[in-house]
């Protein structure tokens, strides 16, 4: 049974519907994340779990009890809010400290619970300083320390990273999934950023415009993209207009070129135009013969990304990306000769459009 | 008496049935009310009184007599005319001192800066009456530079050019606060130093720069401070009348001596008029009014 | 980097220092002539017997006679009074305009009107004032003649303390409106939604949280509306005529006509107001430090 259950949810501001039908299903001790562009509705769904935000349809359950009427003071849900939202009147012990206070307990219990959570946090020595004294880094492990002193029964973080510096926010992101991990608690967590997503995450919702696209772990999500948009949003893609040639056989054409894809073309029927998506890392040089998925190019342009270098090629009138990674022994094509390139069939990606 | 008591819990709980649960944090806005409308009532009420006592100087009948009679009398004209002469030279002086002073501390001395602030706090610390006590003491005996036998021939006080000069200079003095801060807020606002920066490298030369650069752009602050300063002046009653000095302010006093309706009616008309400028500095400022507080 | 002609902060030039000071010259030379000098002769004033000495006797009975220790403490109390209620009123107010949940347009209005009472101070206060709560005053009527309600002869009286308070009560509770608004603005809404997070109920969060971010500004603001009655002098004056001795009006005495004969005590008793503004001042920077450290 799911420990946190997201049953038919809908919220709409006026005209607007700004979620639409959110069903999802999260287990005890998972990490989900709903990752998507501004606007998608990720963090108003959040803060319907949280219960800042009534669903205008739908149900939340957490634990079995459905929740969706509570006050968000009765929930029993730990939130990180992006903009930290420390208490700046009060020094760190103190945040961190406040749920506990609220709820009674005695003066021994809260100093060692507080103890125990600046030691999770990597900062013991902290206690008496003030938010303003504190780096972003510093607060925002504070506000995570404060929202797991009261043992939650899930944890919400909305986009807890993006006011940080980017070194920051990856060892940041590695120690709040440890964190998560070594506690086992239920965790759903908004960001529009994919790489943090990808990195951290059980499982992926993506989500546009207030739907879900796809709901997958991150291989999944990245490899087998379902919509569109999915595709686009997650990693680099190249995504081409293609036509059906041959819907039996899986053959389509691109510009004189003939690409077999895995995919099923069901439903489809010849001379059909469909979308397809190849990620640049599936495209290559072509080392040895090969008859199929063979597309000649020429070279445009070649960037030095850091570990990867991205080639520009063109292929008639479309262009493509083809990431390889970087090898200082190896040289590189130049800019203008041609050459051919190919990928697998399993790397042709038919999208739904 | 059980009526209105009742009357106020009925209220309340209706108020508190059309309350929704955790959507906004909106809770029993009954109270919100209670405050605003008493609040609002206390600040009209004596508007409404000075108003309508206003309006009664015909017996039996409402009329505008009050104010013909008021504005027709002529040392009001000559006294109103006066301050608003007096509330010019004193905006421009302003202006041509401060403006200056603030750009070149902004550009080249920042480390006057504090001390300059500190004198802006003075005027805070030294309350009308007190400055006017100082003012007078000081120049109504004849300016002398201590330890010669230099001193001009007349004090201050006793010449008329003297007064007028010592009367600018106090209001300036009061409007300090305000003016400075004023035009200091709008030279960070509009980061004079890049618009100075910028202006150079095009070879604009100081003046260009004052005039088609910097002040344009401070058109705002410098609105709102001498509205501000402007309504200082014409209300001003203190260094007025100490010096001598034929203003609105005291005026207006002499005339509550004497007369009933057009003293009310003029307030009325003071007020209609703080109301404009107010009004002004809101609608220039976007919201960040100023205030000058008791007198 | 290109050459500019401004010297930027870091690079040290050889040019003389002084020379840039005389940028600053006028606005000096203003202050001291009409600000700095009239202070330090109240200062030096507050010393000097009518012979020119230096004594300390102003200052003694600035601290002995009766009824200038009276009038300091008339002064005291009437800001005071008027300092706490209307910082408590115009807290209300704000509070009600802002987080309290009236619509929204009511706010530019209250706002407004605000602006123009803290400034509608002086000779046409008192008049208003007359014109209301007056022998003959609107409200007066009113509430004799629907409520059966004779305040003057129940012992009201405009011309007193009370009268005075209720006078100045128009123009400090919307200064405290005007500095309020701004400070509930910044409490930040997720400040609330993390308290009721952690479990705290809508009081709570007041108590605990908000009240506490707050009382800095609060307190600051009363002080400054305290500094602000405390020198008020042509409202007072025109009200109650300097019958209600406040330490303003004894000082205005003082200088129309020497009524203590002795200069030097009219001096210090401006020199006591100073003080007693400065301290103020003081208390007001001292707790807007701690607010500014604190919502860094």
């Amino acid at each position: 049974m799911a420990y946190l259950k997201i049953s038919n949810v809908s919220k709409q501001f006026g005209e607007n519907a700004v979620v639409q039908d959110f069903n999802l299903d999260v287990e005890k001790g998972e990490f989900v994340s709903f990752l998507g562009p501004s606007g998608c509705g990720k963090t108003t769904t959040l803060r319907m779990v949280a219960g800042f935000e009534r669903p205008t349809e739908g149900q939340i359950i957490i634990n079995d009890k459905e929740v969706t009427n509570v006050p968000p003071n009765q929930r029993k849900v730990g939130m990180v809010f992006q903009a930290y939202a420390l208490f700046p009147n009060m020094t760190v012990n103190d945040n961190i400290g406040f749920g506990m206070k609220i709820a009674r307990k005695p003066a021994d219990e809260i100093k060692n619970r507080v103890e125990e959570m600046l030691k999770l946090i990597n900062m013991e020595k902290y206690g008496t300083r003030y938010p303003y004294q504190l780096s972003g880094g510093q607060q925002q492990r504070v506000a995570l320390a404060r929202a797991l002193a009261l043992s939650p029964q899930v944890l919400l973080l909305d986009e807890p990273l993006s006011a940080l510096d980017a070194k920051i926010r990856v060892s940041l992101r590695s120690e709040i999934r440890a964190i998560q991990q070594r506690l086992g608690i239920t965790t759903v967590y908004v960001t529009h950023d994919q790489e943090e997503a990808l990195s951290i995450s059980d499982r992926i919702a993506v989500m546009y415009q207030g739907k879900i696209e796809q709901v997958g772990t991150p291989f999944e999500i990245y490899n087998f993209p379902q919509t569109a948009f999915v595709a686009k949003f997650v990693g680099t893609l190249n995504t081409i207009s293609a036509e059906v040639v041959d819907v039996n056989n899986r053959i389509l054409k691109i510009d004189g070129f003939q690409l077999e894809t895995a995919e099923n073309l069901d439903g489809r029927a010849n001379g059909d135009k469909v979308t397809i998506a190849i990620r640049p890392e599936r495209l290559n040089f072509i080392a040895q013969e090969r008859k199929a998925n063979v597309m000649d190019t020429r070279i445009e342009n070649i960037s030095f990304l850091g570990s990867v270098v991205r080639i520009q090629v063109s292929v008639g009138s479309n262009r493509f990306y083809m990431d390889t990674f970087n090898n200082p022994f190896l040289e590189l094509p130049k800019i203008g000769s041609t050459d051919q390139m190919t990928c697998s069939r399993e790397a042709v990606l038919v999208l739904k459009d | 008496m059980n009526l209105p008591f009742g009357w106020l819990q009925f209220a309340q709980n209706r108020f508190k049935r059309q309350q929704k649960p955790p959507d906004g944090r909106r809770k029993t806005p009954f109270w919100s009310w209670v405050w605003f409308i008493g609040g609002t009532l206390y600040l009209a009420l004596p508007l409404l009184a000075t108003f309508s006592f206003s309006l009664q100087m015909k017996r039996d009948t409402i009329s505008l007599q009050a104010y013909k009679s008021a504005f027709a009398d002529p040392a009001f004209i000559n006294s109103f005319l006066f301050s608003i002469g007096l509330a010019t030279v004193t905006i421009i002086a302003s202006i041509a001192l401060i403006v200056p002073t603030a750009y070149w501390i902004r550009l080249r001395l920042p480390q006057a800066r504090r001390t300059v602030e500190f004198i802006t706090l003075l005027p805070f610390v030294i309350p009308a009456i007190i400055l006017v006590f100082g003012l007078i003491r000081i120049y109504s005996q004849p300016l002398s530079i201590p330890f010669t036998s230099l001193s001009m021939g007349q004090s201050l006080t006793n010449s008329k050019y003297g007064t007028l000069i010592l009367i600018v200079a106090g209001y300036m003095v009061l409007g300090l606060p305000y003016m400075y801060r004023s035009i200091d807020t709008g030279m960070r606002t509009v980061d004079v130093r890049t618009l100075t920066e910028a202006a150079q490298s095009l070879g604009a030369n100081w003046y260009t720069i004052m005039t088609r650069v910097i002040l344009p752009n401070l058109r705002t602050a410098l609105l709102s401070g001498a509205l501000l300063t402007f309504a200082i002046v014409v209300g001003e009653v203190v260094l007025a009348s100490y010096l001598g000095v034929a203003a609105f302010g005291p005026y207006l006093f002499l005339l509550g001596q004497h007369r009933a309706f057009e003293p009310a009616a003029l307030t009325f008309a003071t007020f209609l008029l703080t109301w404009i400028a107010m009004g002004i500095i809101q609608l220039v400022t976007g919201g960040q009014g100023q205030t000058t507080g008791a007198h | 980097m290109a050459e500019t002609a401004l010297p930027s902060l870091k690079v040290k030039r050889s040019k003389p220092d002084w020379r840039v000071w005389l940028g600053v010259l006028p606005f000096f030379l203003f202050a001291l002539l009409f600000l700095i000098l009239p202070s330090l002769k109240l200062f030096v004033g507050s010393f000097t017997n009518d012979k020119g000495q230096l004594t300390l006797n102003n200052i003694l009975q600035l601290i002995t006679q009766q009824s200038i220790l009276d009038s300091y403490w008339l002064s005291i109390k009437i800001s005071a009074v008027t300092a706490i209620g209307g910082g408590l009123i115009g807290f209300l107010l704000a509070y009600s305009v802002t987080v309290g949940g009236l619509p929204k347009i009511l706010r530019p209005i209250l706002i407004t009107f605000s602006g123009v009472a803290s400034n509608f101070a002086g000779v046409p206060l008192a008049f208003a004032f007359v014109a209301t709560l007056g022998r003959t005053g609107f409200i007066t009527y009113l509430l004799s003649h629907f409520l059966n309600l004779k305040i003057y002869d129940a012992g009201f009286n405009l011309y007193s303390f009370l009268g005075l308070s209720l006078t100045y009560m128009y123009f400090q509770f919307p200064l405290m409106i005007l500095i309020m608004a701004p400070a509930l603005d910044g409490l930040k809404p997720e400040w609330r939604e993390a308290a009721e997070n952690l479990g705290a109920t809508g009081t709570q969060y007041w108590l605990r949280v908000a009240l506490p971010i707050l009382l800095p500004t609060i307190l600051g603001t009363m002080i400054l509306l305290f500094g602000n009655a405390f020198g008020a002098y042509a409202t007072a004056y025109a009200l109650t005529g300097g019958a209600l001795p406040i330490i303003t009006i004894q000082i205005g005495a003082q200088i129309r006509g020497d009524v203590l004969h002795n200069p030097g005590l009219g001096y210090a008793m401006a020199l006591g107001m100073v003080v007693i503004m400065g301290i103020s001042l003081l208390g007001y920077s001292l707790l807007q430090g701690r607010t500014e450290r604190w919502l860094k």
